[in-house]
């Protein structure tokens, strides 16, 4: 057990003195400070447009009429309920005197959970993941990692290890640097805040209404707690996928490459081919978990939080196998 | 071919027996078979494409052999490899280390997975090999001697009864070579190692050896003592060789 501490931590020092982390924390750092400044700009201009004094008529009147209507009129009681919460919500915020159609930080923190899953995490993921064993190979030290009195499966299981640590520290940066920056320019507070979310697409043709079976209030912070936890199992099945690239290529660009080319794929899968519910097995069409958990439409039929939580832990488990065959087996000749 | 296996079975450290490794229909190593000896300096010499570092691959468990069996220290490598690398210290090829590490800390890095306290051997190793006060750099500030000397470093880390060198005096200096000679010899002389050593450099491999075997298409072609198979220094080492891998390569 001690052995395999040690192995942990020549991991963990591998991958901080290679400095690959360090540019994931100045990537997130410096887009974050971009996606804020443009949704800061945004926001400045509809308060010009809208000023102060509107918001709070809107919000007084919409409650007032919601709050007659579930008195007055025979409505199915899914319908009553949002109108409760809503109203609820617009009432939490008057009190406040927070504008409710307003960016909060915490509002944009959760919303970054949703936004980033699908494409920016599981890169960042795979610029550091994606050399963890490639590089052994491709710079020749896996010669002296390997003729050591540790077997073979220990090593590449400090690796694996090693890898979910920094998927969480990423997770975890990815959060802190999201508040603290929108902070600066949406304010800190509003945790407590109460959001409506569940909402579904009651069928799937463009005209639609909202199916309210599922919808729930709950402060923001839970909702928030709950995405980044689901951002973090996806993160967790991509950095899974990384090391068997990294276990299968000598070079890290080709696991990087393979990567990228895989989530890019999925995005252009999912828009262009809708209708082909096959490619509901593939692991990137699974990734965004926080906003199926939402209830932001799936791109393909079929699709449910807990299916494509389900996929996710077959393709990790899948992609963690064949990585251990792999190690083991090789013939290391070079 | 008759094996001249004189000594004592007792002293045997490591031993190889009928090893052979198949890469598809290609038989790199056919039968090789060799024992090394506690305290002795043996040579593997065969020219380029022989099998040698196939050969040594397998001893160290970076590579399966098809058939054979390797014992060490007692411990069979395919059953109880932990076991038996501990035992072992090797440097295969040119030691590539970490190069965005500094010396020390690729030591430290090999020392925390033998767990048993081998960190503190570190400064004691560093003086054997003339790089104290030198392990601070980073290891892409280094020269391929020294390079190769913290290769020996983390070799010995684990304190081993078998050192196994591939080719070390490859791109070493006179200096260098004199400097390897000797450690080798202090190494199996005072400290009782049995060591290993392959190459196609026969005036250096004469210089350090007690006991040699030849290879020639992945097999053993002759083995024994120095002294014997040179009929007491009658015959040169060059022109045993030559006559028996028949001047060729691979």
């Amino acid at each position: 057990m001690r052995v395999m501490i040690g192995l942990i931590e020549n991991e963990a020092l591998k991958i901080l003195r290679r400095k690959r982390f360090r540019l994931v924390l100045v990537v997130l750092a410096a887009l974050l400070c971009v996606v804020v400044f443009a949704q800061n700009r945004q926001q400045q201009n509809q308060r010009r447009d809208h000023p102060e004094r509107d918001w709070r008529a809107q919000a007084e009147k919409r409650a007032s009429d919601l709050e007659r209507q579930v008195g007055q009129r025979r409505l199915p009681e899914n319908f009553k309920k949002w109108m409760r919460y809503e109203s609820g919500r617009l009432r939490y915020h008057l009190a406040r005197g927070i504008n409710p159609n307003e960016i909060t930080g915490p509002v944009f923190t959760r919303g970054f959970a949703g936004v980033g899953t699908v494409l920016l995490i599981p890169l960042l993921i795979a610029v550091f993941g994606a050399d963890l064993v490639s590089s052994e190979f491709a710079e020749g030290t896996i010669t002296l990692l390997l003729t050591r009195p540790v077997a073979r499966w220990k090593v590449l299981l400090s690796k694996v290890v090693a890898m979910m640590l920094f998927t969480t520290l990423t997770l975890l940066a990815a959060f802190f640097l999201a508040w603290g920056i929108s902070g600066v320019a949406f304010g800190w507070s509003g945790w407590g805040a109460p959001i409506l979310t569940g909402f579904r697409l009651s069928g799937s043709s463009p005209s639609a209404g909202f199916d309210l079976t599922d919808v729930r209030m709950v402060p923001l912070w839970q909702d928030t707690f709950a995405a980044w936890g689901l951002a973090w199992f996806s993160a967790l099945a991509v950095g899974s996928i990384t090391l068997l690239l990294s276990v299968v290529f000598r070079s890290a660009a080709a696991a990087m490459g393979t990567m990228m080319a895989t989530l890019v794929g999925g995005t252009i899968l999912s828009r262009v081919a809708s209708d082909w519910d096959g490619a509901k097995w593939f692991f990137v069409t699974n990734l965004p978990l926080p906003d199926f958990y939402a209830g932001l439409p799936t791109p393909f039929e079929g699709m449910t939080l807990a299916f494509s939580v389900w996929v996710l832990l077959a393709w990790a488990a899948a992609s963690l196998a064949a990585a251990f065959l792999l190690f083991t087996r090789r013939d290391v000749t070079a | 071919m008759a094996y001249n296996m004189v000594v004592s079975a007792a002293d045997v450290v490591l031993s190889a027996e009928g090893l052979a490794k198949r890469y598809g229909d290609r038989e790199v190593v056919s039968d090789v078979s060799f024992a090394l000896h506690r305290g002795e300096v043996f040579g593997f010499l065969g020219p380029n494409g022989a099998g040698k570092t196939t050969t040594i691959r397998m001893l160290v468990g970076l590579v399966k052999p098809s058939r054979g069996r390797i014992v060490i220290d007692g411990h069979d490598l395919g059953q109880e490899f932990e076991a038996a690398m501990r035992r072992v210290g090797c440097i295969v090829e040119t030691p590539d280390l970490y190069k965005f590490l500094t010396g020390r800390e690729n030591l430290e890095h090999f020392a925390r997975m033998l767990g048993d306290g081998a960190a503190g051997r570190i400064d004691t190793l560093a003086a054997l090999v003339h790089m104290d006060g030198r392990l601070d750099g980073v290891v892409r500030t280094y020269s391929l001697g020294m390079r190769q000397r913290v290769g020996i470093a983390q070799a010995l880390l684990s304190d081993p009864a078998v050192l196994i060198l591939d080719e070390p005096t490859n791109g070493l200096d006179p200096a260098g070579i004199r400097e390897m000679r000797e450690l080798v010899r202090r190494l199996a002389g005072e400290r009782g190692l049995a060591v290993f050593v392959s190459s196609h450099l026969l005036s250096e491999v004469e210089k350090m050896v007690d006991r040699i075997a030849i290879v020639h298409r992945g097999r053993t072609l002759a083995a024994g003592t120095l002294a014997e198979l040179t009929d007491g220094g009658n015959r040169g080492l060059e022109d045993l060789f030559l006559e028996l891998t028949g001047g060729e390569t691979v």
